[in-house]
């Protein structure tokens, strides 16, 4: 079953007298469970296609159907709720909310989803324990390494149980041993909660466990492979 | 919502000292505002006072054509009506009534011209305790055919207690007023204007030196709230004759009304600065405290938080500072300067006499009208108003793939 539908998704930016596309027509869809990498050199339009794809960066034209919503249809509001609802945001720097605990910034999109505080509390446990810090709850982002950071940041992720994760470089920051763990981790939520994530990268270590990689350059797919991967 | 205050508030110290600073101009800002306002408030009020109470009153009532021109033949009968009116009335402490003339002091050697001052003794002494003010001598009784003298001019004619002057004016259609009078007193009034011109005589003696049987010149009229000034003229509107008119002290002081407008628009204008200066001071750390925050409130929206949430959090984040500054600068300047209210400054010296010389009393009179406190609040309030205009219009344009890229 289809969870991402993509038609004809464009990105023309205008470079003062010269126009750059970005992401030229792509059409691409994406399965519930797949752990796909989205891999191509830089500039080759990989960020943008994952941003259209997360509902952040408008499309010039073409279509994101995810669950039968086309999200480039929805008012600025409606994004905002449709991206709470449905889709997980991993980035490249962690992005935590420095003034909430991992706990807080876990349980705080729960609680703007409007969720009860005793299901929010059990969730937030759960997922903590679940990518293995269950022990630093109550600890700020200041106080834990880069590989804990981003541990937050997928259990943050998979707390509104999105349909997918979009993961920008999600290793990009992290050493040898922390992003093997946090591989490692992620494919356990995809198995565990047949989540789909959608990763953008360089990293040959994200391409290793990817069981589908789409290879993009110059704003068009390239390769579109699937992987058996144990 | 409270987890939305709950992070605006940890927000406001990621930078404590930015936080300390911020909330340190608004607290000096709410400080010195005060304590302009109050001294200048202080300054006016104590000198109003002293005008109504030796002087004006707060309201007078006189016949039609006596503030054009102030002579006996403009006088009037109190009637019994407004008097009963008068006495009824609960805002009013005190009514008393009054001559107003013009002599000619003099003594064996030397004239001054002398502000005559026809009054009930034990009503003016309970208006404005005017029996505090001897300095010499004694109060003079109700009848009594005894005078009172200002000090500076019983210096200036270099007379004393027990000394008598002849009083030399104007009586009733023209007749000729003269009179020779014991000095039962000395006045030194904080207005040194009064004390160099002012004569106090018995009423009815007044009345008798200046041919005016049971007739007076004005009526003065204390009350209890300067407030209910108004409210009380239009009470006695309609109880006055049609010769009668009623006047409020900025009537009949229209001098001391444009001094204080003035002063208080010169005192505006520097207030005016001195918020502009904290306006901006506010706006650049609210501008810098967006800027250095960019990625995180773009990874806020990319999450799900919805604008106007955000916003909201950021106008609370940048309320917090604006409050603990007003609250911390109106509790640490209520107690100082309702200390000061209680306790005024007296002045000595040199500033004292550039006080006297200006018709002043020489003290620093500070006031604690609410006013005082409450207006820098709301300054400071429009302020943050103002600025939250900025990061309306900073949420509303954020771009959250650029914010994220920041």
């Amino acid at each position: 079953m289809n969870v991402i539908e993509i038609k004809s998704l464009t990105k023309i930016y205008n470079g003062g007298e010269v126009k750059v596309k970005a992401v030229n027509g792509i059409d691409i869809n994406f399965k519930q469970g797949e752990f796909t990498a989205v891999v191509g050199p830089s500039g080759s339009g990989k960020t943008t296609f994952l941003n259209m794809l997360g509902g952040l960066d408008r499309p010039t034209s073409g279509e994101v159907i995810i669950g039968g919503v086309n999200v480039w249809g929805l008012s600025s509001r409606q994004l905002i709720d449709f991206r709470m609802n449905n889709i997980g945001f991993v980035f490249q720097s962690y992005n935590l909310i420095p003034v909430l605990t991992a706990g807080e910034n876990v349980e705080f999109i729960m609680q703007l989803q409007g969720k009860p505080k005793k299901e929010r509390d059990l969730r937030t446990k759960e997922l903590l324990e679940a990518v293995g810090i269950g022990d630093r709850i109550k600890s700020r982002p200041s106080k834990l390494s880069g590989g804990q950071q981003q541990r937050v940041a997928v259990a943050r992720a998979l707390a509104s149980k999105p349909e997918f994760i979009l993961a920008d470089e999600p290793t990009a920051n992290l050493d040898s041993s922390s992003t093997t763990s946090l591989l490692e981790l992620m494919s356990q939520m995809n198995k565990k909660f047949n989540t789909t994530f959608i990763f953008a990268t360089h990293d040959q270590r994200v391409m290793d466990k990817a069981r589908r990689i789409v290879t993009i350059e110059d704003g068009k797919i390239l390769s579109d492979e699937y992987f058996d991967r144990e | 919502m409270s987890k939305f205050i709950s992070i605006a508030w940890r927000n406001l110290w990621r930078n404590k000292r930015r936080t300390l600073i911020t909330a340190a101009s608004v607290f000096f800002g709410v400080f010195f505002s005060v304590m302009m306002t109050s001294m200048q408030k202080g300054s006016f009020e104590n000198m109003i006072s002293n005008m109504a109470k030796f002087y004006s009153g707060y309201i007078q009532i006189q016949e039609s054509n006596f503030k054009e021109t102030p002579s006996v033949n403009n006088s009037f009968v109190l009637s019994k009506k407004l008097t009963k009116a008068i006495n009824s009335n609960e805002d009013i402490t005190s009514s008393t009534k009054r001559i107003e003339t013009f002599a000619l002091a003099s003594n064996e050697e030397k004239s001054y011209p002398s502000f005559l001052l026809g009054i009930e003794p034990d009503k003016e002494n309970l208006k404005s305790g005017l029996s505090k003010y001897i300095d010499e001598g004694s109060f003079i009784e109700n009848g009594s055919n005894d005078i009172l003298v200002g000090s500076i001019l019983a210096k200036n004619l270099n007379v004393g207690v027990g000394d008598s002057l002849i009083l030399l004016g104007q009586g009733y259609h023209g007749v000729s007023a003269v009179g020779i009078y014991k000095i039962n007193g000395l006045l030194d009034f904080p207005l040194p204007d009064l004390s160099k011109q002012v004569i106090y005589m018995d009423l009815a003696n007044c009345q008798e030196f200046s041919s005016l049987p049971s007739s007076i010149t004005s009526n003065v009229i204390m009350v209890n709230n300067t407030g209910k000034i108004t409210e009380v003229m239009s009470y006695l509107q309609t109880y006055i004759g049609d010769k009668e008119v009623i006047y409020s002290w900025q009537d009949l002081m229209p001098e001391i009304l444009n001094l204080v407008e003035g002063k208080e628009s010169s005192g505006a204008m520097v207030k005016f600065l001195l918020f502009m200066i904290i306006g901006f001071g506010v706006w650049s750390t609210i501008m810098m405290m967006m800027n250095e925050r960019q990625r995180e409130l773009g990874v806020m929206i990319a999450i799900g938080f919805q604008k106007g949430k955000l916003l909201f959090m950021m106008l609370v984040e940048s309320a917090f500072i604006g409050i603990i500054g007003v609250i911390s600068g109106i509790i640490v300047s209520y107690p100082i300067f309702y200390y000061l209210f209680k306790n005024p400054i007296v002045l000595t010296g040199e500033m004292a006499e550039t006080y006297e010389s200006m018709g002043f009393e020489a003290k620093l009179a500070f006031s604690v009208s609410p006013e005082i406190f409450y207006n820098p609040a709301i300054t400071i309030m429009i302020i943050f108003m103002i600025v939250s205009l900025y990061q309306i219009y900073y949420v509303a344009r954020l771009n959250v793939v650029k914010s994220l890229k920041s």
